[in-house]
């Protein structure tokens, strides 16, 4: 290894020692950049490739810590439908407030509506159903075990969000729901006119198992989530 | 040159030629000395980025931190500590922090040493805090972060390895008024660091480059296997997902054959990336192409802080001498020609 050139700081990589500890601490941090991606893109319906997971294991507390852990699926594998939740704030003796969550009529400049759009997608991502696990894995307790702490996640986020806005609405009952808003396809945006604001693509998303999917496309008239039910249903 | 006049090598030779060239090539490509030009506006960027960020959560900060926050910090500690998953190490402080006067205090002096590090004060002290408080905010504001967050804290953290504050910043002008270019104080020459070609610049732009890469390989991977990718409709559905639309062209979708073009190129443009960024030859369409794709997410996805921070960030393949004044471009290209010679 050659020292360093003329006109130059004046430097400890001359020393081959510094350069060959520094060529080690270099691939340990690339191996945590690179470690989580790998994990997280061998994913698939059994679980985490085994390889993968052994390989990033080692660095795996470095990588969360220094917030190397992503999987950078920025818009994939498909750009999914988007999500919001919508707030109904009573206050006895007092007109409802409803409010949206992300809404760029209420959240300005566009990064803090953009915190609120990742606050309602992380809201939808860490959804889990109520009730029972369902029978096939009921026999495992492990599963079962994973299954109760996915829905107390879910709640726990969920009860936070309404203690928040209890928070901004003292004395008031806050109830909150969840609504998916897909994209129109081609042929209805071509031929039907389903513009992309359009009430058919919002769906109330029910904390309820297994009925989501079955619902038809409302708009953004339902009933609200079981949370701190307001004595009225209907949001308008 | 022909068999006949060649050398004969012997087996030895052959057998160590291979692992010293393959050392070489590192030796070159990570302690080859560069100037920190390039860094110091990649510094100033990530910087008002930063604060930019700072300032908008601080314009409801207790919707961010605390134990009334979206996701407060019973929730936060939960999350992080096992209570659902596995435990993780993205640990912050500002979890145990409920006072309101000390977390404004705290999110004052994150909003001043974030701007101290964006203007290039006592940048040797400021990044490295930056990045710190930076790293502990994030892992306070779970469940509203995005790419945003993930580039920034990137650029922060390689950023505080150089001496990205010798050049564009008020560190200059101190080392300029307070010392001469031969000063024999140590702890000053750290502080007020030279603009000249440094190992340390070369390293934290070698990481950021490399992770950059990384990013985009694991992206186009990702994109690979959606199959609206390969259909190419999938920049129908991202133009036409409203909540993400801040200019509507959605008249787009009256033109498949240009859509679609535009999801296959953005595909094998990410996967192939990490090859075509390193020749000269290809560069320039490589960082044309990242400035294209951000600029569209920045302008028409409603994303300008994330798409701005990629083209930033892939300003680390720019040469330190685009960013030089004329007279440090002769004087950097001296230096080269002697160390060359």
């Amino acid at each position: 290894m050659q020292p360093n050139p003329t006109n130059t700081h004046p430097s400890w990589f001359a020393d081959w020692r510094v350069r060959l500890g520094v060529s080690a601490l270099v691939i340990g941090h690339l191996w945590a950049v690179v470690g989580r991606p790998l994990e997280f893109a061998t994913q698939g319906p059994f679980g985490t490739s085994p390889s993968a997971s052994t390989f990033y294991a080692p660095v795996r507390g470095y990588s969360q810590f220094v917030y190397l852990d992503h999987g950078y699926a920025f818009f994939a594998p498909e750009p999914g439908p988007s999500h919001y939740f919508q707030a109904a704030i009573d206050e006895a003796g007092q007109k409802r407030i409803e409010r949206k969550f992300p809404d760029l009529e209420d959240q300005w400049p566009r990064l803090l509506y953009h915190r609120h759009f990742m606050l309602a997608e992380f809201l939808n991502d860490v959804y889990h159903p109520p009730g029972d696990a369902p029978e096939e894995i009921a026999s495992n307790p492990e599963a079962v075990a994973e299954w109760k702490r996915g829905r107390k996640r879910y709640e726990d986020v969920r009860d936070s969000i309404v203690k928040h806005l209890r928070s901004e609405y003292p004395r008031s009952e806050v109830a909150i729901r969840r609504v998916e808003h897909r994209q129109p396809g081609l042929p209805e945006f071509l031929n039907e006119n389903v513009g992309v604001r359009d009430e058919r693509l919002l769906r109330v998303l029910l904390d309820s198992m297994g009925v989501d999917s079955a619902l038809p496309p409302v708009g953004p008239v339902g009933p609200p989530e079981s949370v701190a039910l307001p004595p009225a249903e209907a949001a308008r | 040159m022909s068999e006949s006049t060649s050398q004969p090598i012997s087996v030895k030779e052959s057998i160590f030629a291979y692992p010293r060239a393959l050392i070489g090539a590192w030796d070159s490509f990570w302690f080859t000395p560069r100037s920190p030009h390039t860094l110091g506006v990649i510094r100033i960027a990530t910087g008002l980025m930063m604060l930019y960020s700072h300032l908008v959560v601080a314009s409801h900060l207790f919707a961010f931190v605390g134990d009334n926050a979206w996701i407060n910090n019973q929730t936060i500690a939960s999350i992080h500590g096992g209570d659902y998953t596995p435990a993780d190490a993205a640990r912050s402080y500002l979890w145990h922090l409920s006072n309101p006067l000390l977390l404004w205090l705290h999110h004052l002096f994150t909003i001043a040493v974030t701007a101290f590090f964006a203007i290039g004060l006592l940048t040797r002290i400021t990044a490295p805090l930056a990045w710190f408080l930076q790293l502990m905010l994030v892992h306070r504001m779970t469940g509203t972060l995005f790419g945003l967050d993930q580039v920034t804290t990137m650029l922060a953290m390689y950023l505080m390895l150089s001496p990205c504050g010798s050049v564009f910043s008020v560190d200059k002008l101190l080392r300029r008024t307070f010392l001469s270019d031969g000063t024999d104080n140590k702890r000053l020459a750290w502080l007020f660091p030279s603009d000249a070609p440094s190992v340390s610049a070369n390293i934290a732009t070698r990481l950021i480059q490399l992770h950059l890469c990384i990013v985009y390989l694991f992206g186009g991977l990702w994109k690979a296997r959606g199959t609206s990718w390969w259909d190419g409709t999938a920049i129908w559905f991202a133009i036409s997902n409203a909540q993400y639309q801040s200019i509507d062209i959605t008249w787009l979708g009256r033109f498949p054959r240009i859509f679609s073009a535009l999801a296959h190129i953005t595909v094998f443009w990410e996967i192939f990336y990490c090859a075509l960024v390193w020749p000269k030859l290809t560069r320039p369409i490589a960082l044309a192409l990242a400035v294209a794709v951000h600029g569209g997410i920045a302008m028409f996805l409603g994303m300008i802080t994330f798409g701005t921070i990629m083209i930033v960030a892939n300003m680390a393949f720019l040469a330190p001498t685009l960013f030089m004044s004329r007279e440090e471009r002769s004087r950097a290209e001296l230096a080269h020609a002697s160390r060359v010679a």
